[in-house]
């Protein structure tokens, strides 16, 4: 790339050309204030606070879009450009209503840490007297107008980001306003409650209706982690102040999300109503009765240690950590040669050995073609993906159901019987994708392979780590006839009732690692607490293979431990040594998947 | 239901006229407004649908430009000139005789759809002031007694 000469503050920089006066002093440690910019963003010089003074330009100009060119001199501070940040800074502060001391955003809101910076300590011009409304139609989070500055972040994170356009500005001049769908409410417009304006924006205009007044940014920590609620595998943070979860934020740097979540990665796990197990539970007289982890792991080791290997069946959700399933495979399988072993949910047929393509070649791709999967409803991310991509031209082929949720985006939809209709199409594409799911029959699955070599390919598991289980052998079929002891590892997974456990004889014996307590756990004969989400360290595999690390950031509730801690506990009472530390699991555990 | 169907056919052909072209949607949104004198919600899901350009970015346009109206409007456009002019030439009270006379308020439209009311700033003929136009009809020197005999005019 070519590079050019820059002086900022009299300081010589060397940058890209083309790059824009905002980024190259980013680059070179040069603090310019934005507020409409947002790096995952397009700039488009809304605000103006980002303004500087270019020797030879007629007036001052927004560094976020100015292009630099070869021997720019630019002045970031100086009086000419405070002056009019200043100015600027007054009329934003004017218009509506910033009584910061109300607003729960004051400590972390970049509007009033501009206003800090530039001393903005009274209001030069007459303020609003009128109120504007709060939208607080929509579950989760509420729109207060009042506090909005239109810079537009959200509707460019709803547009850009997450391809959905649910948000715009409308009007203009003074009655500019933010709106959703040709002006509905919040909670009836098409959002899909992904929450990706309330984290870009600059001020309280969002708020988050859980963590909002319960503490600035300071004083949380943020934990980086891994989405588990379904196989795209979102990098996010956890923010937890004193050991309570508040809030869960996407990582910009996220490799597959880019910072982008769904309303299941974002709020639903913080709005889970479901009742906690914290003890170890035995039967005992019909009656489940608390107990320590000694006594169950013991209960638990006997009757496994005495029990036939064929008449021993485990069944495991996807839900679980890599370590999991990769001591459950060893400690059953290997050790106890038990070989009725069950997955909770479907896995998506294997078409290859090998990898054929990446979540990163849906944005890539000019022909998108979905097969048996429907990732609005079970990987939203990924489908957002999808809708990006047609908004900037892709087309999108939906083989499946009337249903798809897909199916208002595509360009083409066609039920299953004519997938060698659309085959054919995507093999004249330059870079089709082709993401396929549960859904697809044999049949259809073979047609597809045709593309080979052609076409990137990339299952859409549904689930968690339904790749890493499969990898461990767990979907297999498992055959409930035969099992007089049970160990179902449910984990934290929702919808399962008591059909799981249909076709097991009356007398078996069934112990259920769960965090919630069910009807499930309510056949078992022990029960072992299991710590959730946001109380376990490991790793997960995504749908494309990528195993990426999950992090503890508050303590397990109660007595409840990590699902492979359990495990590896229960090993250690049957005497079987199966490997120690957390480190040392992980890197065996992603061995056995690669 | 007929009714939304030539409400469709119509809209489909001013798009094809525009070669369903994203970046003639001003002129879209113009077409239709002179077909229907307004923009129909309906219509604009429509377009929105047809051109593929998102229904918030067209409410975007729509609402950006005065010329566009999402609300029903009457056959005729009443303007009264509200510049310095017609102002000093006492044209607050010709609105306020039109108000009461139509009893709606300047910005809405008449019960029967004949008349939508509207202030303008300045309409270029400040000679002539107090002036109002009617669908493009100017009325030069009004005195607001001969505001009903103009309004007969257009029943």
């Amino acid at each position: 790339m070519e590079m050019v000469n820059i002086t900022i503050n009299g300081q010589k920089i060397s940058a890209p050309a083309g790059i824009t006066i905002l980024k190259a002093a980013q680059q070179a440690g040069i603090d310019i204030p934005t507020l409409c910019n947002h790096p995952a963003l397009s700039p488009t010089g809304a605000c103006r606070v980002c303004v500087v003074e270019v020797e030879g330009q007629r007036t001052l100009i927004t560094a976020c879009t100015f292009p630099i060119t070869d021997g720019l001199v630019i002045q970031t501070e100086s009086p000419q450009v405070v002056k009019a940040r200043k100015f600027i800074l007054d009329m934003l502060f004017s218009e509506r209503n910033h009584f910061c001391m109300y607003c729960q955003m004051s400590g972390d809101c970049e509007l009033q840490n501009l206003g800090y910076r530039y001393g903005i300590d009274h209001w030069v011009f007459p303020t609003y007297t009128k109120g504007f409304p709060v939208d607080a139609t929509r579950k989760y989070f509420l729109m207060e107008h009042n506090r909005c500055v239109l810079c537009g972040r959200c509707e460019r994170a709803c547009g850009t980001l997450v391809a959905n356009h649910t948000l715009g500005l409308r009007n203009r001049g003074a009655k500019s306003m933010i709106h959703a769908d040709a002006n509905l409410t919040f909670g009836d417009s098409s959002c899909v409650s992904c929450g990706t304006c309330l984290q870009v924006c600059p001020t309280g205009a969002l708020c988050d209706k859980r963590s909002a007044f319960m503490g600035r940014d300071e004083q949380t920590q943020h934990v980086k982690t891994t989405c588990s609620h379904c196989s795209v595998g979102c990098a996010m943070e956890i923010v937890t102040r004193g050991g309570n979860v508040m809030k869960i934020l996407g990582d910009w740097d996220g490799a597959v999300n880019g910072g982008v979540l769904c309303q299941h990665g974002r709020f639903d796990p913080l709005y889970d109503e479901r009742t906690r197990i914290t003890s170890p539970l035995i039967r005992q007289k019909g009656k489940l009765v608390p107990a320590n982890w000694d006594e169950a792991l013991q209960v638990v080791a006997k009757r496994l240690g005495k029990a036939d290997a064929k008449s021993i069946g485990v069944l495991a959700s996807s839900n679980v950590t890599n370590e999991a399933l990769y001591l459950l495979d060893k400690l059953f399988s290997k050790e106890m040669k038990v070989a009725n072993v069950g997955l909770l949910n479907r896995a998506a047929p294997r078409l290859f050995e090998k990898p054929q393509g990446s979540l990163a070649d849906i944005e890539k791709s000019d022909v998108i073609l979905v097969v048996g999967a429907d990732p609005v409803k079970d990987q939203p991310v990924a489908s957002f993906l999808v809708k990006r991509t047609v908004d900037r031209g892709g087309r999108l082929i939906v083989v499946d159901g009337e249903d798809n949720g897909l199916a208002p985006f595509a360009y083409m939809h066609l039920p299953m019987a004519d997938t060698g209709k659309a085959v054919e199409i995507a093999g004249r594409a330059n870079n089709p994708v082709i993401l396929y799911g549960t859904g697809a029959p044999e049949k259809t699955v073979n047609a597809l392979k045709k593309l080979q070599g052609k076409a990137a390919f990339v299952a859409l598991e549904q689930g968690t780590n339904t790749r890493a289980a499969v990898a461990f052998g767990f979907a297999n079929g498992f055959k409930p006839s035969a099992v007089k002891t049970l160990f179902l590892l449910l984990g934290e997974q929702d919808g399962i009732g008591v059909e799981a456990l249909e076709g097991i004889g009356k007398g078996a014996f069934i112990v259920v690692q769960a965090s919630f307590a069910s009807p499930l756990t309510e056949q078992a004969d022990v029960v072992l607490p299991m710590a959730i989400w946001s109380e376990r360290s490991g790793s997960l595999t995504n749908t494309e293979g990528r195993v990426q690390k999950v992090s503890k950031a508050v303590e397990p509730e109660g007595e409840a431990k990590a699902d492979w801690e359990i495990i590896s506990l229960l090993a250690e009472k049957m005497d079987k040594k199966l490997g120690a530390s957390l480190e040392e699991l992980s890197a065996r555990a992603t061995q056995n998947i690669k | 239901m007929k009714k939304a169907q030539t409400m469709d056919k119509k809209v489909k052909d001013i798009i094809k006229k525009y070669y369903g072209d994203k970046t003639a949607m001003i002129a879209i949104l113009q077409d239709v407004q002179e077909e229907f004198r307004y923009l129909p919600k309906e219509t604009l899901s429509f377009i929105s649908k047809k051109m593929d350009v998102p229904l918030t970015r067209i409410y975007e346009i729509a609402t950006f430009y005065n010329a566009f109206s999402l609300k029903p409007r009457g056959k005729h456009t009443i303007e009264v000139c509200l510049g310095t002019a017609c102002h000093v030439q006492g044209a607050s009270r010709l609105i306020d005789r039109l108000e009461r006379d139509l009893s709606i308020s300047s910005g809405d439209t008449t019960k029967d759809k004949m008349f939508t009311l509207e202030e303008v700033r300045c309409l270029g003929c400040c000679s002539l002031a107090p002036v109002i136009r009617i669908s493009g009809n100017v009325h030069p020197y009004l005195t607001q007694d001969e505001l009903p005999k103009i309004l007969r005019n257009y029943k």
